[in-house]
């Protein structure tokens, strides 16, 4: 076992010789510090957070073990504690306990087999108490993103019903054709912005609770079947879309994860695109390069004003009320990015165009 | 209020689709001599701002709460500090599909809204509404 994976222990005692001899005899088991005094407990304890099992000697000329311990877990209340002691203190060591300052107390003379049994069940119950912290973190967060989420989709998801339901009423009041037609078509894009809703929730599920499945990813294909898809639609309002990838070596990442992220930016390049603009373009350039694929997505659309700029990976915001949108696309791109380890760069001037640059390193060839 | 005196309208919904729906309600009410929809709340606050009315009719707006950029409480509150002189000229609805008790309950805080009102918007609430006027 290395000194990274060795169990953390930190000795406090005013008397030099059981330092010594303590470090002496468990420093192979164990990652040993010592101190003489609290002052140097707590430098230890500062420059090494996760010590995870922490032994003091009750006697000390500037304080007692138990006051020591009473203070110090204010500032860190992880590491597990105990009082090393004589029976005479025995009325001191019963207060520690019973205040809930130490895990145990380990009586002097002590013998080797005390002192390890001690830091192993001390140890257990440190990491299970850290894992059970970093669970209650991860919890919290999912609850707190849960009251976020459950809030927006009511917004969301009744939104466009509500629309719908209200048109429909409408409807039945309404004698003129056209006039119904065009209603039909609003309440087609009420049902269509509620689809693309739907859809974006179930990526951000895919990608926050799916596994990451690497395999060979080839860019031309990708491309090839978003352009047999994207040109159609581009033709209905004009916008080229030109593709160029250069990739001549295996690239392996999670497929899901990268056609996310493509989509996303393909159909976010073509919605904001100028109403009456000339010569309208999405183009996008792949290429791979020593384990490392970098895509650039350009656009000369409406661009997006730069006070806006830093919040448009935020989840449900959304930078403009000219088009649709769930504010929910480029969270999940920028979620899918850093779960490939890559990051993600925006360029973009109001009016001219926007240009998404991201780099993605490739994963640990995993694939069959 | 003279009961029979014809109102104008402002809908701000970021929604095409409400904001069409509204007009239509609103038209079909009876008591409406121009209804102006905005998709973008500022463009709504600003055309209030400038004063720009050509009669001395009295304005019915309906905001909508969830909206990008300006949403319906920035909106509220951006209007509560214009000129008595121009916000005396509006009546306030909040419409909104959120049924998240916040909100209903921060739409109480604004002394300027005058109700809350739930989508879809429908010609009887309206007409009972503007008979209250």
């Amino acid at each position: 076992m290395n000194t990274r994976n060795k169990i953390k222990v930190l000795y406090i005692d005013d008397e030099q010789n059981n330092l010594v001899g303590f470090k002496a005899t468990f420093r192979f088991d164990y990652n040993i510090f010592i101190a003489t005094d609290t002052a140097q407990a707590y430098a230890h304890l500062k420059s090494n957070p996760d010590i995870s099992v922490i032994l003091c000697d009750q006697r000390m000329p500037e304080t007692t073990g138990a006051r020591f311990f009473e203070e110090m877990r204010q500032q860190y209340p992880e590491p597990v504690r105990m009082l090393i002691t004589g029976y005479s203190d025995i009325e001191s060591v019963i207060d520690a306990v019973n205040n809930g300052h130490i895990y145990r107390y380990i009586k002097k003379p002590w013998t080797d087999a005390d002192i390890r049994s001690a830091i192993e069940e001390g140890n257990k119950y440190y990491t299970t108490n850290s894992m059970l912290a970093a669970r209650n973190k991860e919890l919290q967060s999912a609850y707190d993103e849960l009251g976020k989420f459950t809030y927006s989709v009511t917004h969301d998801l009744r939104g466009p019903l509500l629309s719908v339901i209200g048109a429909i009423d409408l409807a039945k009041t309404m004698e003129d054709l056209p006039e119904i037609k065009e209603l039909l078509v609003m309440m087609d894009d009420a049902v269509k912005k509620l689809d693309e809703f739907i859809r974006n929730t179930h990526e951000y599920y895919n990608l926050k609770r799916g596994k990451l499945v690497p395999e060979d990813i080839d860019f031309n294909k990708i491309i090839a079947d978003a352009t047999a898809i994207f040109t159609i639609s581009g033709r209905m309002d004009n916008t080229r879309f030109t593709s160029e990838v250069f990739q001549d070596e295996k690239f392996v990442s999670d497929e899901v994860s990268i056609k996310i992220i493509l989509n996303n930016l393909f159909s976010n390049a073509f919605k904001f695109q100028k109403k009456n603009g000339a010569d309208k373009f999405v183009d996008v350039k792949i290429n791979v390069r020593d384990g490392k694929a970098t895509i650039v997505v350009s656009d000369n659309g409406i661009g997006i004003h730069e006070s806006h700029i830093g919040n448009i990976f935020t989840m449900f915001y959304r930078a403009t009320s000219e088009e649709p949108g769930s504010g929910f696309g480029l969270y999940n791109v920028k979620d899918a990015i850093e779960r490939l380890n890559g990051n993600i760069n925006v360029q973009s001037a109001l009016n001219e165009g926007t240009i998404f640059t991201i780099v993605i390193p490739g994963m640990k060839d995993g694939a069959k | 209020m003279v009961q029979n005196k014809k109102l104008n309208f402002i809908v701000i919904d970021d929604s095409k689709l409400d904001c069409f729906i509204a007009e239509k309600v609103i038209n079909s009410t009876g008591k409406s001599a121009e209804v102006r929809s905005f998709v973008d709340a500022r463009n709504a606050l600003a055309h209030i701002a400038s004063g720009a009315t050509d009669d001395d009719r009295h304005t019915v707006v309906l905001v909508d709460i969830q909206m990008p950029v300006m949403n319906g409480f920035q909106f509220v509150e951006a209007f509560q500090k214009l000129s008595a002189e121009i916000t005396s000229c509006y009546t306030i609805f909040v419409i909104s599909s959120s049924i998240n008790e916040n909100d209903l309950k921060r739409v109480d805080n604004y002394s300027c809204v005058k109700q809350f009102l739930n989508k879809p918007l429908n010609s009887n609430i309206l007409g009972t509404l503007l008979a209250q006027l």
